[in-house]
């Protein structure tokens, strides 16, 4: 397209030592569904273009959703002005950019089925049998489907020669059952976090049944017992419930604008600074986190980031040892790298790309260990499914998670269902505590499409992954 | 953009039953600072125009951000496409009618027209102070434009101005951490020199942290602590969802379910404070207590469900806690100890029907006793009940500016409920 050679021109011409362009469409279609009523089914295009030039140690970004020469110009313009302003301010703390080669290149999403050819009267009937199917059940008051379809289309071009063609897909939905007993509400779901892939994947997944299973699961969780009061007992947590927790307390804690004190303002920093790589036990030995933008259906897997880097794959845990971080080009050369690790990431063209979660997993026991086995080895404990209620303080120590379902664990056996449980913990103590993890059979990704951070707030995905895991020694009850 | 080119594309082109346009276009500059140096800067212009038609009970819609004929057709077959592939809607309301609208005032000129010379001036002296103080300043300075515009089929014509000036300052020195945030529709009310004195002053009285269990204890949240906790139980009163059983509000509407220290208004009446006219339905916004004296007045309701029950709809469209007179060094004396909390942050559901949240403290915790304060502690998490701590509320203070969309006191709660603590 002509307006990127005019818009990398420009940039070159007026000074600019780095810029990019990354002309973006996005395409969204949201439908949710409740109770049989169809409360919002939309469709978006939102389709601009950001410019960022780097100048003097400091950057300026300026967006714009008018298409023509004069508009694309005014907008470098604009953007080299305030990566000017910026450098007035950064007299004395230069952002230096890490080394990168140019790439022609282009990567697209590998889909059987794409999901906007897919007619809408197909998705909704799908979506209204689940509905009445969870409506069946008596003691289901609400039953829920929101279905999320995203495609971004990125035509990248920056001063290095870099010329990218990218288009990534996601399809996330999400089923919620909520019963009603006896002055109590409980709510079971079914969410896997999105997924890159096509609708294919929706096929596969046989909707119908998991309304079945979450609308009893629904029932007997709003008649099951809590937990009394806080005890140490072991936690077996499935590998959707745990990507939430890797996702809270190990990825945003490695995150390298994070440890650089960048995101001090909102969204925090984290305990894990420099001085605690290949040094500080983050976890037990078998615990093994990778970084992973070359995944294959990973939500972050783009083929290269919004600075021109490639996709990677590397330890950000290794043996339990603190490794390395997610890096962007603007935030290695701070620790002295002189690479990116390719995580700069925007939502939308008017986004400034930011340092975000590399599609980050937990490797798999060495050892064969099914989820029948774990449990069977733990004599009290409480099994959790799903996600819950999460939050954890601004560096990422101490924490507190939920869940969507629970099981307490007598004996090596399934014993009831629970509800209202929480756990308590912290970093390092809980990734310390985890004694086994079930082979790689029972390894499972899990996405996440709303990780909010940045000021302004933009919210990214990204995929993880582990199989069920043992933590021994944490701090179980109900809630209050 | 001409939202006027916009509508009329849409009268003339529609053949939908009914349609619902709205417009929104902003002009944003963002300057955010870590460290003591500019990490991003952001410019530029934002428009969404969706259209919601509708066929007999059959509804879609779509958003563009361009208003070209060739966007303009897409948006418009986009939309009336997903209507007739939509099944019929057992809650299908028609677009708003007709409406008065209250006048309000949310657009400042002084704030549209700051260049970002100045922005960047704010930051630059925001950093220095920090240096001086032999401190790192982070933060964002902010000002924004917007306009929108809601338009039917019925005859709902709304149409609103507003501007928003921000700039945050988080200052670290040694092991202190803490956070100023000035947040209103005009630039005129903020001062930097008072900010970053008060920023100074918080993180002088934190310096010497001990290490403090977590307990029930009495609290004062300060005004940003405040509205992070309201925020959540706000979220959680909405009438189609109480009715339906799934919150904590279930039939307690008209009765003492809060205590009566506690009032909750949405107002048009406070000039500092930005109110929105109507909502994104064409609620027309009126003045309304959600909590008076304790008692359970209101909760926000659709027009669809207003229509189920023969009730009135209504939103939250500002939050307004009256205050009272008291000081924070007067709500040191009512109680023999307890802590100052300058924000929460990460606040989640525990339980939805209970109403339980959890959360943790940032920014600054300090211990008093006696009267006076005594020394700074670390972090706690809690799990508490905001409409039960509302029972427990000794005092308030006189309500402050914690945000454009909030006005609210300082507020001596007893007996919070710290379950857990941090290394920090």
């Amino acid at each position: 397209m002509k307006f990127l050679d005019l818009a990398m021109n420009a940039a070159t011409s007026l000074g600019a030592e780095y810029a990019d362009i990354r002309i973006q469409k996005t395409t969204d279609q949201v439908i949710y569904l409740q109770n049989l009523s169809l409360k919002h089914t939309n469709t978006e295009v939102l389709h601009g273009y950001g410019i960022r030039v780097f100048k003097d140690g400091a950057w300026g970004f300026a967006h714009n959703n008018v298409f023509n020469d004069e508009a694309v110009l005014a907008t470098v313009q604009k953007a080299f002005e305030i990566a000017t302003l910026s450098a007035t301010v950064n007299k004395q703390k230069k952002l230096r950019l890490a080394p990168e080669r140019s790439y022609i290149a282009s990567y697209k999403t590998p889909v059987k089925i794409d999901p906007f050819e897919v007619p809408l009267a197909e998705k909704i009937d799908l979506m209204m049998e689940v509905n009445r199917t969870i409506k069946s059940y008596e003691g289901i008051k609400q039953a829920l489907f929101y279905l999320v379809q995203h495609k971004d289309e990125k035509l990248f071009a920056s001063t290095l020669g870099t010329r990218l063609d990218l288009m990534n897909l996601f399809i996330d939905p999400m089923i919620i059952a909520t019963a009603v007993h006896e002055g109590d509400s409980q709510s079971r779901t079914f969410d896997e976090g999105g997924r890159a892939v096509g609708w294919e994947w929706i096929l596969e997944l046989d909707l119908i049944e998991k309304a079945r299973q979450i609308a009893q699961e629904a029932l007997m969780k709003v008649k099951a017992e809590s937990l009394g009061a806080e005890q140490r007992r072991s936690l077996v947590l499935d590998p959707n419930h745990l990507g939430l927790t890797m996702h809270e307390s190990v990825g945003h804690a490695t995150e390298l604008d994070r440890v650089l004190g960048w995101e001090a303002d909102y969204a925090g920093i984290s305990f894990a600074t420099p001085e605690k790589l290949k040094n500080y036990r983050y976890g037990s030995e078998i615990v093994n986190f990778v970084g992973d933008n070359t995944l294959n259906q990973g939500l972050a897997t783009h083929g290269f980031d919004d600075d021109g880097v490639p996709g990677q794959k590397w330890h950000i845990i290794k043996d339990g040892i603190l490794n390395e971080y997610g890096s962007t080009r603007d935030t290695a050369m701070e620790i002295g790298l002189d690479y990116s690790r390719g995580c700069n990431r925007a939502t939308y063209y008017f986004d400034q790309p930011i340092n975000r979660i590399p599609n980050l997993y937990l490797l798999p026991g060495t050892k064969p260990l099914t989820p029948g086995e774990l449990i069977a080895d733990t004599e009290d404990g409480v099994f959790i499914q799903g996600r819950g209620s999460f939050s954890i303080d601004q560096h990422r120590v101490n924490f507190q998670f939920g869940g969507d379902f629970f099981w307490e664990i007598k004996n090596g056996k399934l014993s009831r269902p629970l509800k209202k449980i929480i756990y308590k913990s912290c970093n390092p103590e809980f990734w310390n505590s985890c004694d086994a993890i079930c082979d790689e059979r029972f390894w499972r990704p899990f996405g996440v499409v709303n990780c909010g951070k940045g000021q302004p707030s933009q919210s990214a995905r990204m995929t993880h992954g582990s199989a069920p895991a043992r933590f021994r020694n944490i701090r179980v009850g109900g809630s209050q | 953009m001409n939202s006027e080119k916009i509508l009329n594309y849409v009268k003339q082109h529609s053949n939908a039953d009914d349609w619902t346009l709205h417009i929104s276009y902003w002009d944003s500059h963002e300057t955010r600072f870590a460290q003591n140096g500019i990490t991003q800067h952001i410019a530029g212009p934002k428009l969404d125009i969706t259209l919601n038609v509708s066929y007999g009970t059959q509804s879609g819609s779509a958003t563009v951000n361009q208003d070209d004929e060739t966007t303009l057709a897409f948006l418009l077959k986009t939309a009336q496409d997903i209507a007739r592939h939509a099944p019929e809607d057992p809650e299908f309301m028609p677009s708003a009618a007709y409406a008065k609208l209250p006048v309000v005032q949310n657009c400042d000129a002084e704030t549209k027209a700051l260049e970002p010379k100045q922005m960047v001036e704010l930051v630059q002296r925001s950093i220095d102070k920090a240096k001086a103080f032999g401190a790192t300043v982070s933060g964002m300075t902010e000002k924004h434009f917007g306009q929108s515009w809601m338009f039917t089929k019925n005859g709902f014509v709304g149409n609103s101005e507003r501007t928003d000036f921000g700039h945050s300052m988080t200052l670290k020195k040694a092991e202190v951490e803490t956070k100023v945030d000035y947040n209103a529709k005009a630039f005129a009310g903020f001062d930097l020199d008072k900010d970053f004195g008060r920023l100074q002053a918080q993180a002088e009285a934190l310096a010497g942290m001990q290490s403090f269990d977590p307990q029930k204890i009495a609290v004062i949240l300060r005004p940003g602590a405040l509205q992070e906790l309201l925020w959540f139980m706000g979220w959680m009163m909405n009438r189609r969802q109480s009715d339906e059983g799934f919150t904590p509000y279930t039939g307690q509407l008209g009765k003492p379910f809060f205590g009566e220290k506690f009032s909750w208004y949405s107002t048009l009446k406070r000039p500092e404070m930005v109110a929105s006219p109507y909502n994104g339905e064409g609620v027309v916004s009126v003045e309304l207590p959600w909590v008076e004296n304790g008692v359970l007045k209101n909760m926000p309701t659709s027009r669809h469900w207003a229509k189920e029950i023969a009730g009135t709809p209504c939103s939250q469209y500002n939050m307004f806690i009256p205050g009272g007179e008291a000081s924070e060094t007067q709500m040191m004396q009512m109680v023999p100890r307890g802590l100052i909390i300058n924000r929460f942050w990460y606040i989640r559901t525990v339980d939805a029907k209970a109403g339980e949240l959890t959360g943790m403290t940032r920014d600054g915790v300090l211990y008093f006793e006696g009267g006076k304060v005594k020394h700074a502690v670390n972090n706690l998490r809690f799990n508490e009940i905001p409409h039960e701590a509302t029972r427990r509320i000794l005092a308030l203070g006189a309500p402050e500016l914690a945000s454009a969309y909030s006005l609210l006191p300082a507020m001596l709660i007893d007996n919070f409920n710290f379950v857990d603590k941090t290394t920090f």
